[in-house]
């Protein structure tokens, strides 16, 4: 359908549309006509991003003078898959209408690992040994060296490639990472760099989060994108710990262990060219006398991490005298990491400020602050010089000079805190020093300065009001939508009680207690037998579950639940859990029906839909609070307190609750779609804990679905499965709208302005 | 011969119900191992144990001289032994149950007991394909099964107090035993494999490619405790989640294996030749990449903003047309039988050149007058609603109130306890006579002429039951006992047929005429 708002055409690619989508256009257009940034709540289910994709794209249409560039940021690689599918479809459908002048090119970026089609640096296991095979191919001292012998082997893919030089482009079209693979297969062009050099020409970029909020990444991939660009993050709720991440920093024994193996093999590196090739040092020492800012020249396939830093704090200003000298700034390294062994050592938790810690780096070793600031550059340098590309080997001395950078740079919103064992088990030794990074906004900053709109969605950001202090902007437009239900298709209820009438929690006192998990347990066998098809459990952490689920094997109660359905777990480890998620899938495709166990802040709870038959019923097992001893935690109160008057109760309910609406906010995509989430925990019932779970499952939240207990949920199950089987008018003929049509729209436009919610 | 054949069809489909209770049955014998015993021996036992009914029968027909004992039980027998090798056999799937060490102590000596079965180790091989390599390389050469039996019990029972570090020390010393506490490789190899064709919407695998920030000491630290082990325990980790994901894959690829569950090695034989058919399957596979997308595209559509479509058609697949059919066929008669036995007199002698010729007229004489008169005589169409408004009106008066209650159900015990009866009864005389034709010996014709004479018997009973019913009532026995007159009706019209052909061809009387 087509319709005006008001100077934008929109094409949308299906009949009709959602009021909800309607109104989430028109204030997105205002949030772009204004040139500011904006934060948009709209529940799950009602079609955010097609809604997104399509008011952008008709709005650069619309306006073509004015070209703007959509980077679209998604926090996994399938969730990317599924935009570019959804971008594909809405992309036929605008050609189809408008011909060929409507045509775009949107393509994913991803690393090596998930773009590389050569078959020999492929097979390696994980990412970095990825991206070292990969350079060990394609470096361009390793490329100068093979014109010169033949024998040494380079990337065909990588070598046509570059043969193509300016042919190589990426015809108009809309590209996953699946077809960009199959589109260099074909053409035998390498899609990594393909990808990576068609970035700039694209109208439309997906792809992660940390392509723009890591510095280290966003420096290389994410520099030359225009101010004119329109930055969306999608699935946004748990933004502020994606920044925080970026800018934090761990070491370890085996990290410094590690660290000292590297040195020494810098050293020997050094000595070795010294003997050989003395030039080469000599120009770098030239070229540190100029200041570092030479990366801009670097061929693209010699590009590794960049600062960790933010762009305009690094300093334009030529590198200290006393770490030019390669062996000089080894040195400076060895007595780092002797210096961090030497904290390590330590009997009691030690917590610090930046500056105190840079003193007394300075105190100890003496090694000031502009020279930790430099680490990272002059590390990076010195890499080059000496040829390495096995980089996966030397990630420890890299971790090294990253926090050595970051506590250089920066005075406020970090602490230091070495902890010499875990807080839960006292009797292992594990020493551990961390960086962290207590204020989100400082990783976020640059992008809000940067590009001209920035957009913040997500089904889940209640209280709106929080994230503009958490990342310190200020919106254009900030709204929460409503869902406008044809039916009552989703069902929350708070179970407080077993069926014998005794609370159930994850409280710390009642968590391990037997009566609590077998209540729970019951509660599933009831469900398993009622709930057709899937199933999906959240619990709060991988120990509990592991705990549990045991339990409930012991005491046979797991395996009541299998006579009715197939149960699949999460692990930590990544494959199994992908493997046993295909799996339950195929169960509930083919109507055997299974339950799978995940974990609330897991991986599988931050991106997997569990849409239509996936999930009917989501149990959310006890509120998924954070670890309220963890030191990390407990600064980043008192920062959070201290800094924005945000106070650690709340913050802490806030937390728990925006996982647990994200976790049960799956089960749902279309106003077709119909799904039940139960909040197993009598805290839930509580006003001060619910008032925080956004809206829109508050609406459909009853009094007397507030306080139930086992067999009176089930008896709400069985009626509302009975009521979604009947069928309905999608249209919402009684009272409101829920659907509109191409002609709503028309009349609505003339009617002006007649508000639908 | 045609309408008998019809007839017999749905007596065959009428008696369905029974063949299951027999075949019950058979499966008790056979696990008794008495199948093979003589068939008196069978006798005995169907009547000790057959239900009420088939005692009810027996009793009446055989003791009451109508049939003979041989004959009684041949028709059955015959239903039995067609009913098995048509159909193939069901194939179960695997049981949903994870087999667990649960050592049975008995508390003052330190032996422990397991319980293996056939199934259980069949499933044992499927879930765990290190297991099953280890039971082909070392059996029968290097151990016996009980010893490897014992070995894997062994390790089980080691793995369930999960101490790594015994079963570390125990499997150094013992490397036969290691290779059960080991982590399965063949498992971990599969699981690459696999992780290629999943559906890349729930591909958490690649994400990890694309993920800066958890670099090893990146990020901040997770709240996840994780227990720091020495490398050297690191392969005898295994978990309870491993393997619940493993033996739940397992259930739902379900029995890949169509072998007796008897004996071990043909298990684990049969196991390896479909794991390489499936490896040789997924290679051809070539256009998978294609599907995937496909099946992603398709389940991005969001389906109630999108206008109507045709509806999905799916195609009708019938895995025995034969059956289906054939059961179809009973129902045709059926609704062709209410309008009387007569189905034969409208047989008239037409030739498909006349017949067109009367079609064509037809249409012409339409085509100059309209279509004037009506298509079907006013009167009988008349009658017709009339009947059918009367018979919905009183089963909907009846019936209304509740769908599961069927007409038998309001009658009383007595009254339909003996329509059941007599109904089966009419049945069996019914199966009997129809099997007799073509009368070729003396012997049958004998057989015929008892089997009338008792049928002829159940006329007065059934017009008794008719009249003994209270009058609400009536109407609906009248409906149950029609067919069975018409059934009845059929066989007699049929014999007395048949004993005209016979006078007129032969002249010769049969002795033991009516």
């Amino acid at each position: 359908m087509k319709f005006q708002i008001e100077d934008v055409t929109v094409y949308f690619p299906y009949d009709n549309i959602y009021p909800e989508q309607y109104s989430y256009m028109v204030e997105l257009k205002r949030a772009l006509d204004a040139k500011g940034h904006c934060l948009l709540e709209m529940p799950t289910g009602t079609g955010k991003t097609i809604a997104l994709l399509s008011l952008i794209t008709s709005y650069v249409l619309s306006k073509p003078s004015n070209p703007v560039k959509l980077l679209y940021c998604t926090r996994t690689v399938h969730e990317m898959e599924k935009t570019l599918a959804e971008l594909r479809f809405l992309h036929n459908y605008q050609v189809k209408h408008l011909g060929p002048s409507a045509r775009i090119l949107a393509l994913g970026l991803s690393s090596r690992k998930n773009l590389c089609v050569n078959p020999s640096v492929i097979s390696a296991e994980n990412r970095d040994s990825v991206d070292a095979a990969c350079r060990k191919l394609t470096a361009s001292w390793v490329r100068a060296m093979a014109i010169e012998n033949p024998n040494i082997p380079t990337c065909e893919f990588f070598e046509n490639y570059e043969k193509a030089a300016s042919d190589a482009v990426l015809p108009p079209g809309v590209y996953t990472l699946q077809d960009l693979r199959a589109f260099g297969k074909e053409k035998g062009w390498c899609p990594y760099f393909l990808a990576r050099h068609m970035v700039q020409f694209a109208n439309v970029v997906v792809y992660s989060y940390q392509y723009l909020l890591d510095p280290k990444v966003a420096g290389i991939i994410s520099k030359e994108m225009q101010r004119e660009s329109v930055v969306v993050f999608d699935e946004a709720h748990n933004i502020d710990n994606v920044c925080i991440e970026a800018l934090s920093v761990s070491v370890r024994m085996q990290t410094l262990e590690g660290a000292t193996r590297n040195l020494n093999r810098m050293s020997q590196e050094i000595e070795r060219l010294k003997a050989t090739d003395a030039g080469r040092l000599r120009a770098e020492y030239n070229r540190l006398v100029e200041g570092l800012a030479q990366r801009g020249n670097l061929p693209i396939t010699d590009t590794w991490f960049s600062n960790p830093t933010l762009p305009e704090d690094i300093l334009k200003e030529a590198v200290p005298g006393n770490i030019r000298r390669a062996e000089h700034f080894v040195s400076v390294l060895r007595r780092l990491v002797q210096y961090f062994k030497g904290r390590l050592q330590t009997e009691n938790v030690e917590k610090e400020g930046p500056v105190t810690f840079v003193a007394s780096i300075n105190a100890q070793v003496g090694i000031d602050q502009k020279m930790l600031r430099f680490c990272y550059d002059r590390l990076h340098s010195l890499m080059l010089t000496l040829e390495i590309t096995d980089t996966d080997e030397f990630l420890h001395i890299q971790t090294i000079c990253d926090l050595a950078t970051l506590v250089g740079t920066y005075a406020r919103g970090f602490s230091i805190i070495i902890e010499p064992f875990d807080e839960r088990m006292p009797h292992i030794p594990d020493p551990v020093l961390q960086l962290c990074c207590h204020d989100a906004s400082l990783a976020i900053k640059p992008v809000f300065e940067r590009f001209q709109s920035v957009v913040i969605t997500s089904g889940t950001l209640s209280p709106i009001d929080l994230y503009p202090r958490l990342l310190n902007f200020n919106p254009v437009v900030s709204r929460s939508f409503t869902m406008s239900l044809t039916r009552d298709c989703i069902c929350p209820m708070v179970l407080t009680r077993g069926s014998d009438q005794l609370p159930v929690s994850t409280k710390y006192d009642l968590r391990s207690d037997p009566g609590v998990e077998k209540n729970y347990g019951k509660l599933l066998v009831e469900m398993v037998s009622v709930v057709p098809d899937g199933i999906v459990c959240f619990f709060v952490s991988y120990s509990y579950m592991d705990g549990i689920v045991n339990s409930w094997h012991e005491s046979g109660i797991l395996k009541e639940i299998m006579q009715h359905k197939l149960v699949f777990i999460e692990t930590q480890d990544v494959v199994e859990t992908t493997l046993a998620l295909d799996n339950y899938r195929r169960a509930c495709d083919c109507g055997r029906g299974a339950v799978f166990f995940s974990v609330a802040r897991g991986k599988v709870a931050e991106g997997i839909d569990f849409d239509r038959h996936y999930g009917r019923l989501v149990i959310m097992f006890g509120v998924p609070f954070q670890y309220t001893l963890s030191r990390i935690l407990l600064a980043r109160l008192e920062y959070l307190r201290e800094t924005f008057q945000i106070r650690e109760g709340d913050f802490l309910t806030f937390d728990a609750l925006r996982q647990a609406a994200q976790c049960v906010g799956r089960v749902i995509r279309s106003k077709a779609d119909y799904g039940m989430m139960i909040f197993a925990d009598k805290r839930y019932s509580r006003h001060d804990k619910r008032s925080k779970l956004p809206g829109w499952i508050l609406s459909h939240l009853r009094d007397a679905h507030l306080n139930l207990s086992t067999d009176m949920a089930v008896h709400i199950a069985r009626e509302f499965l009975r009521r979604m089987a009947q069928p309905y008018d999608k249209t919402g003929a009684m009272g409101k709208k829920t659907l509109l049509s191409q002609e709503d729209l028309e009349k609505m436009a003339n009617g002006a302005g007649e508000m639908l919610f | 011969m045609y309408a008998g054949n019809l007839l017999l069809m749905l007596l065959h489909f009428m008696l369905k119900l029974e063949e299951w209770s027999l075949i019950n049955l058979l499966l008790l014998l056979t696990m008794n191992n008495l199948a093979g015993k003589k068939q008196n021996d069978e006798l005995s036992y169907f009547k000790k144990t057959v239900g009420s009914e088939l005692q009810v029968l027996h009793k009446q027909f055989v003791y009451g001289g109508i049939l003979t004992e041989a004959e009684f039980w041949a028709t059955r027998k015959k239903l039995l032994d067609q009913n098995d090798s048509r159909r193939p056999k069901q194939r179960l799937a695997l049981k949903n149950e994870m087999w667990t060490v649960k050592p049975l102590s008995d508390g003052q000596t330190n032996r422990v007991t397991f319980n293996l079965t056939p199934e259980i180790i069949h499933q044992i091989f499927a879930e765990k394909p290190a297991v099953r390599q280890a039971y082909l390389n070392f059996v029968p050469n290097k151990m016996t099964e009980k010893e490897f039996w014992t070995k894997y019990s062994r390790a089980e029972y080691l793995h369930s107090t999960k101490n790594v570090v015994a079963a570390a020390a125990e499997a150094a010393e013992d490397e036969e035993l290691a290779v059960f506490l080991k982590r399965d490789d063949m498992l971990a190899n599969e699981a690459r494999r696999k992780i290629r064709r999943v559906d890349p919407t729930v591909d958490m695998e690649a994400d990890e490619g694309d993920d800066y920030i958890h670099l090893p000491d990146r990020g901040l630290l997770q709240d996840e405790a994780k227990d720091v082990l020495d490398s050297q325990y690191e392969p005898y980790r295994r978990s309870f989640s491993q393997d619940l994901n493993q033996h739940a894959a397992v259930v739902l690829q379900g029995r890949l294996v169509d072998v007796e569950l008897g004996d071990t090695r043909t298990v684990a034989e049969a196991l390896i030749r479909t794991k390489q058919a499936e490896l040789s399957d997924e290679i051809s596979n070539r256009n998978l990449e294609r599907k995937l997308s496909d099946r992603i595209s398709r389940i991005t559509e969001i389906e109630d903003l999108q206008g109507p479509r045709d509806p999905a058609v799916a195609p009708l697949s019938i895995k025995d047309p034969r059956d289906y059919f054939d059961s179809q066929q009973p129902n045709a008669l059926k609704a062709l039988g209410d309008t009387g036995s007569g189905t034969k007199s409208f047989r008239s002698r037409v030739s498909p050149r006349e017949a067109y010729g009367s079609l064509r007229d037809i249409v012409s004489d339409i085509r100059v007058m309209g279509l004037s008169e009506p298509i079907m005589n006013q009167e009988v169409a008349l009658k017709v609603l009339n009947g059918l408004t009367q018979n919905i009106s009183s089963t909907k008066l009846h019936l209304g109130n509740n769908p599961h209650e069927s007409v038998l159900d309001r009658l009383p015990k007595v009254t339909k306890e003996e329509l059941m009866h007599h109904w089966t009864s009419v049945q069996e005389l019914l199966k009997h006579f129809w099997s007799s034709y073509p009368i070729t010996t003396k012997y049958l014709y004998a057989k015929v002429t008892r089997l009338k004479d008792a049928m002829s018997q159940v006329y007065p009973k059934l017009q008794e039951i008719k009249e003994s019913v209270q009058s609400d009532f009536r109407h609906q026995v009248s409906l149950l006992v029609h067919p069975m007159l018409q059934a009845l009706d059929a066989a007699f019209a049929y014999y007395d047929a048949d004993v005209q052909k016979r006078s007129g061809k032969s002249g010769e009387r049969p002795n033991g005429s009516v």
